[in-house]
């Protein structure tokens, strides 16, 4: 990963700030510069509600490579209470039932770090609720 | 020292997974159990961080987020060596103009939070501070201690009182020598502690110095207060010196918490405090009195004054009910005890 | 503007080359097209790749390939669409040579794989998403389109071994193959024998890695088959970001837009090189173009639709699955074989009477979707 380009998207991934339209009011996560559905580039940060539903889910076994400590991934698309579609992991899914339907609320956990004199990389993971 | 501060906000965090101290006795002796039953185990994904994270996450919010200027977290797990928890949780939680810095003093670097922000408020320096205690306690292996170093991370959101906090803390006092009961050089992954002298010389002698001090400044005796809190290195000794110093099983039993979460470091009497504001009446005076290796005792006296106000809160014992029992193998690969 | 004819095509067995480097590759494949064109001087070459600068250490291909064929001076670049990247380097050359611009172009697709760990491939393949908000969170490429094929599932009551059957098919049909990396049938009971890698999809219903390159001699003079169409769309990079992940609408665009150019009756199709990266793409991409309705694709193959003795046979040497999936190359390996097709040099996997062929290349899912269509030319 790269300290520099983590240390720029921090505060994105730790309090799942998007994007909002001005002018149409349309909301992304992640964040955009120029607006999906109306074309303005008039766009503010917008926080993201926190809680959402499961849309689909995986167990990844084989993660790419500066993941591969944390064998298996479990990876999720979450629908947030604003409509919006994320990717992101399952925190304390390896003791959980997961299901298509199940309702998650985003927490902070270690992403992973560049080995022992690297950075850690701290960022959202949908917990269960 | 005569405080005030008042307790606006607090919460805890205990992670969801528990290892028995009889699986850890299988491996390493084929049979037995530690003094307590169960320890609580942060996942792979846990770190000392995230857990302040998540119980700041809960302070704040009873606390109806206000404008926080110092948030001091009390370890000795921190991710970093060099760079405090403090500057993370300033960008998460959005408060940049902030005294954030790391404080150790073994299990009581939680409390000597406390009373860092209480001292501050008290002298009118700032308006509100966080303090919290946050470990991912490391056992070593095969030793007694690893039957307790658990995790966990309390906090409390500290301001002036006004009448509508949640509690007033109104002493403190410290009581600390150069005891070297427990301790951890630099490159070492685990502490080393000196056994049975670990006990008298060191937890009873300072918890009961500390009790006593405060016992002479303010004139309190033991029957003044509804509950006791007292560090939990193990289920027995709070249990203990609370009856030395003249406390009833009743005004230490909703803060004993050892027997199924172990030894949260930095993070105990906090996690306990939660436990027992959660069930504590308005006019209800709590007495709590950590303890950190090395060695010092930091005691509390602390007046209950309202419930909290937050219809999303969930009693501490109500979020303990739900746990994932793991087994030392999960528990050596998440806590990184096995060498790739 | 120009006609764009197909010259020749050269290609290396698609497999395991310890001892061949990305530039051997490269040339080998250019070197068969060169000799099968006979003396045609050539004005551009085009490389299209996708990793060769995190797995090789190496850019610069369209120099690089000059270079080794001794051919300073000429005009070359590298084109990059992640997995689409050979069928974008057709593209380029058609769109090269339509101009008027150019009059013979070497297009070569080429990726070397093989040389990286597993979990390095699995970082590289990632980046065809987004670094900053898919990397990060640890999500493979195989991840995604499982999180996709889980979506379909749910969505149209289909289970995973219903899918499983294009694998199957391909590997059927790679048997024959020559250049095929996997010359083995095997069954749906095989396929789910085999590990998951990201539930729902395993190790056998996974395309490989490979390393691999083809070559296609693309002409503004008539030979034996012409591109008539060559038709790009995109999707919203990320999945997430699309309203409805589950229709490939990049597919659908391009697809029409080449109907539509080439004028080709898409129901009179003779066989169609589709990208079955994964069922779920193969199957999807399928309901894209039109030959399924919508959650049926998989329905349709079990009732032989798109076996090779079919109504449309797809993937006739293997497809991505069982001829290979040398990321970059892929694209052109399509278009050669579907060049094979139409000149009735595809022996024993030969389509028979084939006149019309499509090829769908893909980057991302279903991110940049390029098709061709092509025709034998009487």
């Amino acid at each position: 990963m790269i300290p520099i380009a983590y240390w720029r998207n921090r505060k994105l991934y730790t309090r799942l700030i998007g994007s909002r339209c001005k002018k149409c009011g349309a909301e992304y996560f992640p964040p955009v510069k120029v607006c999906k559905k109306c074309g303005s580039t008039e766009i503010e940060e917008k926080e993201m509600p926190k809680t959402g539903t499961i849309v689909s889910f995986t167990k990844l076994t084989e993660p790419p490579v500066d993941f591969k400590d944390y064998a298996p991934i479990y990876l999720a698309m979450i629908r947030l209470d604003n409509g919006i579609l994320v990717l992101g992991q399952l925190a304390d899914a390896e003791s959980e039932e997961i299901k298509i339907g199940a309702r998650v609320m985003a927490t902070i956990r270690k992403w992973t770090e560049d080995g022992q004199s690297g950075i850690i990389y701290y960022g959202y993971k949908f917990k269960i609720i | 020292m005569r405080l005030n501060s008042a307790i606006l906000g607090y919460g805890a965090y205990v992670p969801k997974y528990r290892i028995s101290t009889e699986e850890i006795a299988r491996i390493w002796f084929g049979e037995g159990s530690g003094p307590n039953r169960m320890k609580a185990v942060a996942s792979y994904d846990e770190d000392a961080l995230t857990m302040a994270y998540e119980a700041a996450s809960i302070a704040l919010k009873m606390a109806k987020y206000p404008e926080i200027e110092a948030i001091l977290v009390g370890s000795e797990s921190k991710p970093y060596a060099v760079k405090p928890m403090g500057s993370i949780l300033s960008d998460i939680f959005g408060f940049n103009k902030i005294l954030g810095v790391d404080l150790e003093f073994a299990c009581k670097g939680g409390t000597e939070a406390v009373q860092m922000i209480s001292g501050m408020i008290t002298s009118g320096v700032i308006k509100h501070g966080l303090a919290i205690g946050s470990d991912t306690a490391q056992g070593r292996p095969a030793d007694d201690l690893e039957y307790t170093a658990a995790s966990g991370a309390g906090a409390v959101v500290l301001g002036q009182p006004n009448g509508n906090e949640i509690a007033k803390i109104t002493h403190s006092v410290t009581f600390v020598t150069d005891t070297p009961d427990f301790w951890r050089r630099p490159k070492e992954h685990y502490p080393t502690h000196l056994g049975r002298f670990t006990g008298e010389p060191a937890y009873f002698t300072h918890i009961m110095s500390s009790v006593k001090l405060l016992f002479e400044e303010t004139g309190y005796k033991p029957s003044d207060f509804n509950y006791a809190i007292f560090h939990q290195p193990n289920p027995k000794f709070p249990v203990e010196v609370g009856k030395r110093l003249g406390f009833t099983d009743e005004q230490l039993k909703p803060g004993l918490l050892n027997d199924e979460l172990g030894n949260s470091y930095s993070a105990n009497t906090l996690v306990a405090l939660n436990a027992v504001l959660d069930v504590s009446k308005p006019g209800d005076k709590i007495l709590l009195s950590s303890f950190g290796s090395g060695a010092g005792s930091d005691t509390f006296v602390i007046e209950v004054v309202s419930k909290p106000d937050d219809d999303d809160y969930i009693p501490l014992r109500e979020k303990l009910k739900k746990y994932v029992e793991i087994d030392y193998a999960t528990y050596s690969k998440w806590r990184n005890k096995i060498i790739r | 503007m120009s006609k764009v004819y197909i010259k020749s095509v050269g290609l290396v067995p698609v497999g395991e080359h310890w001892n061949k480097s990305l530039t051997d590759l490269m040339v080998e494949a250019s070197l068969n097209a060169l000799k099968n064109a006979g003396n045609v001087k050539i004005d551009r070459i085009i490389v299209g790749n996708m990793m060769s600068g995190y797995l090789n250490n190496q850019e610069h291909l369209g120099a690089l390939l000059a270079s080794a064929l001794g051919m300073k001076g000429i005009d070359s670049l590298k084109v990059e669409a992640a997995c689409g990247s050979g069928g974008m380097a057709v593209h380029e050359g058609y769109v090269s040579i339509k101009s008027g611009e150019f009059e013979n172009v070497l297009v070569v697709g080429v990726e070397k794989m093989k040389d990286a760990d597993t979990s390095v491939l699995t970082k590289a393949l990632a980046m065809a998403e987004s670094a900053e908000f898919t990397q990060v969170v640890g999500a493979s490429f195989i991840s995604l389109n499982a999180l996709l094929m889980k979506m379909y599932m749910n969505r149209y009551n289909v289970q995973e071994d219903h899918l499983d059957i294009f694998p199957v098919i391909a590997h059927k049909n790679a048997v024959t193959a020559p250049h095929a990396q996997f010359k083995k049938a095997f069954t749906i009971e095989d396929v789910k024998r085999s590990p998951y890698i990201a539930e729902p999809i395993r190790l056998l219903s996974s395309a490989p890695s490979s390393d691999g390159a083809a070559a296609v001699l693309l002409s503004s003079k008539p030979a034996d088959v012409e591109i008539l169409a060559s038709e790009v769309s995109t999707n919203e990079l990320m999945l997430s970001q699309r309203e409805n992940p589950l229709k490939f609408e990049a597919t659908e665009k391009a697809f029409k837009k080449a109907v539509e150019k080439s004028g080709i009756d898409s129901s009179k199709v003779d066989f169609l090189e589709i990208h079955d990266a994964f069922p779920i793409v193969a199957a999807v991409s399928l309901e894209a173009m039109g030959y399924s309705e919508e959650g049926k694709a998989a329905h349709d193959a079990a009732k032989g639709k798109y076996n090779f003795e079919g109504d449309l046979p797809i993937l006739t040497f293997g497809g991505l699955k069982a001829r290979g999936h040398p990321v970059g190359g892929t694209g052109v390996y399509q278009v050669a074989e579907a060049y094979m097709q139409l000149s009735g040099t595809a022996g024993k996997n030969q389509v028979q009477g084939a006149k019309v062929g499509v090829t769908q290349n893909v980057g991302g899912i279903d991110t940049t979707s390029i098709v061709h269509i092509m025709r034998k030319v009487s």
